[in-house]
């Protein structure tokens, strides 16, 4: 590859990077004279999905192509040359989130803009249709001069027919997938929510939500695991904010934010709290929800929302001091721990007339009345 | 602390909680703490343990089910100001999970008593056979204020058998017992008298029972002459 010195029409300056999918160069477009991020896909590596890879970048080209927002990446143009296809698009100068906070940790109100950035742009991806199904803090890129972007709508793909399930395709990270993008089913702009979600807890916390030794462990965790309030990590997290990273992270999408403007719309309320000012109104109408593809019903919960009901696991309440409960818990008496630990028993007739007022009135009556008959017939 | 323990669990939970907007949330948050707050204030801080819950909260209640009935209802009462609150009981397995004093709880019981809260309709209470059961062991009688609601499934497939509270059924139960108590006095009396009367003949027995009466009123009448003399010397 050192040897190639363009790629279609753009002169290779040096690599950027490289991820599981190609390799990032920066360019030089001769025709605009602009340096420009250059995504490659070496079609080659994986001959038998050949047609399907070409497929997949021309879709993530198309999709990518429509969005034009301040807070997404902007993408100028596509091809194929040989083995390679490639996007170009626009350069930046920053450093991405994931190494950020490897470096150092973010306030806490900049953690909440960062997020408030990626769900605008979220949003605005979201009203064109195209769903990004990967956010994560290696896909969000921290510009130089302050605000943020998402980048690599790498495996977007447009929301209607092209899902692959049958194909055992499952497209994205797992500790930031969403429990249904797991599932495997269908999955609508609510799925870049959680996603959100999850790297905003990240954020304000420094420690990952879902962890686990393999994919399987993280996948079970991200179906199944209730994460801690992340004012419980960071104290300067607000009860509001842990309401809004809550709703973000339900595990059934029907409950979840239905899209992101709505997300942002509450982030920003929680913005204004931290720092102290009044909400700004918002520029949008944050009640407006960005219709959902045909077969998607929002009514219907994703498979694993089923399984979250049985095993609930509830945190203690930090408001109410349970200590000497689990005191008593830990450490029972003797005849205390057999009420602790007995199931109900059934009543019996004795117990019955010793403690239940209605049956003791019968007996006593009837046992006088039964004396002073005998009297009666006997006496 | 690993040991698995039977308690009482009531879950409180906040219609359509997850639909709100976040400052609608957190100010019906508050509220539901100070709903808590009150309603807990009756039960000792030894028998109760409180869980925060994503749409409202469980109570663990210790070997107390009438407590934990008792304590819905308050809540449900106090939410009477604008908080739309349903209660789900349960009385089954929990575990503390977590070292030292415990970080959380998990269980059956509050998984089921989760469940069957989504069954109650606003300011109602849903228990199970199982709690029924349980204030029928500490409490007998007091169950019979729960009565049948019909069965559901939860999202496990898992059917329960529902209760509701009806405070009016215990003053029909008690009403019942009273008519009961009296029937049960006029059939042993009538059988007394129905038994001396055939082997006597009737005329005999009310000879004898007009004789008894004239005796016991002569030595009634003796009696109280006595008094009124003893009383007259003094």
């Amino acid at each position: 590859m050192s040897k190639q010195k363009k790629i279609g029409r753009y002169k290779i300056l040096g690599e950027l990077g490289r991820g599981a999918m190609g390799v990032v160069y920066r360019a030089e477009d001769p025709a605009l004279d602009r340096v420009v991020a250059l995504k490659t896909i070496l079609l080659s590596d994986d001959v038998e999905n050949r047609k399907d890879y070409e497929k997949r970048f021309a879709l993530e080209a198309r999709a990518a192509g429509k969005l034009n927002h301040p807070n997404i990446v902007t993408t100028f143009d596509f091809g194929e040359e040989g083995d390679l296809a490639f996007l170009a698009m626009e350069l930046l100068e920053g450093t991405d989130l994931r190494t950020r906070l490897k470096e150092k940790g973010l306030a806490t109100d900049d953690a909440v803009e960062i997020a408030v950035q990626v769900a605008d742009g979220l949003g605005f991806a979201h009203e064109r249709g195209v769903v990004h199904r990967d956010i994560k803090p290696g896909n969000i890129m921290l510009l130089e001069r302050g605000g943020a972007k998402i980048m690599d709508f790498g495996i977007a793909r447009m929301r209607s027919d092209d899902f692959k399930t049958s194909t055992g395709m499952v497209l994205g990270t797992p500790r930031f997938m969403s429990p249904e993008q797991i599932a495997g089913v269908a999955v609508d702009q609510r799925s870049d929510v959680f996603s959100l979600g999850v790297v905003l807890y990240e954020m304000l916390t420094g420690q990952m939500l879902f962890a686990g030794a393999d994919s399987a462990q993280i996948a079970h965790n991200v179906t199944n695991i209730e994460h801690e309030p992340p004012s419980r990590r960071n104290k300067e997290v607000s009860s509001l904010l842990d309401f809004v990273v809550a709703r973000a992270l339900k595990k059934d999408p029907a409950v979840r934010y239905q899209d992101a403007y709505e997300f942002a719309a509450d982030l920003r309320t929680c913005l204004a709290e931290l720092r102290g000012q009044p909400a700004t109104e918002t520029k949008r109408d944050t009640t407006k929800t960005v219709k959902l593809a045909r077969k998607i019903d929002s009514k219907q919960p994703a498979p694993v929302a089923g399984a979250i009901a049985a095993s609930t696991r509830l945190s203690l309440s930090r408001q109410f001091d349970s200590r000497a409960a689990l005191k008593r818990l830990a450490a029972p008496g003797m005849l205390d721990r057999a009420s602790l630990v007995r199931p109900p028993r059934h009543v019996g007739l004795l117990r019955r007339i010793c403690r239940d007022a209605g049956p003791r009135l019968l007996f006593i009556s009837s046992l006088l009345a039964a004396a002073a008959g005998s009297w009666i017939a006997f006496g | 602390m690993d040991s698995s323990y039977v308690a009482s669990v009531v879950f409180l939970k906040i219609q359509e909680f997850a639909s709100r907007a976040a400052s609608e949330q957190a100010r019906q948050r508050a509220q539901l703490e100070a709903v808590i707050a009150v309603t807990t204030a009756d039960l000792a801080p030894a028998s109760r343990v409180v869980l925060d819950a994503s749409d409202g909260a469980a109570i663990v209640v210790l070997a107390n089910p009438a407590g934990a009935l008792r304590l819905a209802e308050r809540a449900l009462k106090a939410s009477a100001a604008g908080l739309p609150l349903c209660a789900g009981i349960n009385h089954g397995a929990v575990r503390v999970l977590g070292s030292g004093m415990g970080e959380a709880m998990v269980g059956d019981g509050i998984a089921v008593a989760a469940s069957i809260a989504q069954f109650a309709p606003a300011s109602e209470v849903r228990a199970t056979r199982a709690f029924r059961d349980a204030l029928a062991d500490a409490a007998p009688g007091q169950e019979a204020s729960l009565v049948p609601k019909g069965a559901s499934s939860d999202a496990s497939l898992r059917s329960h058998e529902l209760f509701t509270r009806d405070r009016a059924e215990l003053q029909r139960r008690a009403r019942t017992y009273r008519a009961l108590s009296t029937a049960a006095v006029v059939v042993l009396l009538a059988s007394g008298i129905g038994w001396r009367v055939s082997q006597q003949g009737k005329d005999a027995f009310f000879d004898g029972l007009a004789a008894k009466y004239r005796a016991t009123t002569a030595q009634g009448e003796r009696y109280v002459r006595g008094l009124v003399d003893k009383a007259k010397f003094q």
